[in-house]
């Protein structure tokens, strides 16, 4: 290495910079707290309209449900500006939205055939409610998850 | 993946030293959020990158969205190397001095 030309306070001082300004990025990139819910809002109105069997609000509900992803996509799209990079997310990051989106499935589909199954009217809708509150719940929760993984990577050598 | 420690005067300078460490976490930034993050003007941040660009550190791309002009930029290869050759000396200097005023410096 060759000789440090800065003491050790501010050699600290860059450190506590290049992590701030990682914590800045990440922070500008997840996604924010009123999706998740709007998410699963939009998501049970669609499948008790699917589920109604009435043409119209069959038809309106996906009009809406289609408008409504459109508009919350476009405005995560517009608030990240940015994008984290892959491998700051890492495997572990990876395995962890899967693992969120295979259990909310599964306990949608599952409870959906289940209620089916007892003869519950609207299955489908009921089985969404618990969907919808995994989302407006637990996606705040995934996200802490994800930045606490980023902050924890190296700062250095972690390609 | 091991790095070799190497201070880097470039980089270390403090305005270049946010911006490298702001872009070390995106792919391509677009120039107004680095501006944005950064507290600099356009010149300013102009100038730092071209800086950086003629040491081969950072890439910038300009391309049109519609009729808007939009540049980006993002860190090269060698820029990435350079950063994480810069964070390891300056690891190793705080390692060396046994400080580790925050946790998980070194």
């Amino acid at each position: 290495m060759d000789a440090p030309r800065i003491g050790p306070i501010d050699a600290e001082l860059a450190l506590a910079e290049v992590r701030a300004r990682r914590e800045q990025v990440i922070d500008a990139n997840l996604v924010p707290g009123w999706f998740w819910p709007s998410l699963g809002v939009l998501m049970l109105l669609f499948v008790g309209a699917v589920e109604s069997g009435r043409p119209w609000l069959v038809a309106t509900g996906s009009v809406a449900y289609a408008l409504g992803l459109s508009a919350l996509i476009i405005s995560i799209v517009r608030h990240a500006r940015i994008q984290v990079r892959n491998d700051l997310l890492g495997v572990r990051g990876g395995l962890a939205i899967a693992a969120f989106t295979l259990a909310l499935v599964a306990a949608g589909i599952g409870l959906g055939f289940a209620l089916e199954a007892l003869g519950v009217p609207a299955p489908a809708t009921i089985a969404c409610v618990p969907v919808a509150a995994g989302l407006a719940f637990g996606g705040p929760v995934l996200m802490s998850h994800l930045r606490k993984l980023m902050l924890a990577r190296p700062l250095a050598g972690s390609r | 993946m091991t790095v070799e420690p190497r201070f880097d005067e470039l980089i270390h300078a403090p305005t270049r030293l946010s911006i490298v460490s702001l872009l070390t976490a995106t792919e391509w930034a677009e120039f107004k959020f680095v501006r944005d993050q950064i507290g600099l003007s356009d010149s300013a941040l102009s100038k730092q990158l071209t800086t950086l660009e003629e040491a081969g550190y950072v890439e910038i791309r300009k391309s049109f969205v519609g009729k808007r002009p939009r540049t980006s930029v993002r860190l090269s290869p060698l820029g990435r190397n350079a950063f994480a050759a810069h964070v390891a000396a300056l690891q190793e200097i705080v390692a060396r001095s046994g400080l580790g005023l925050l946790p998980g410096t070194v």
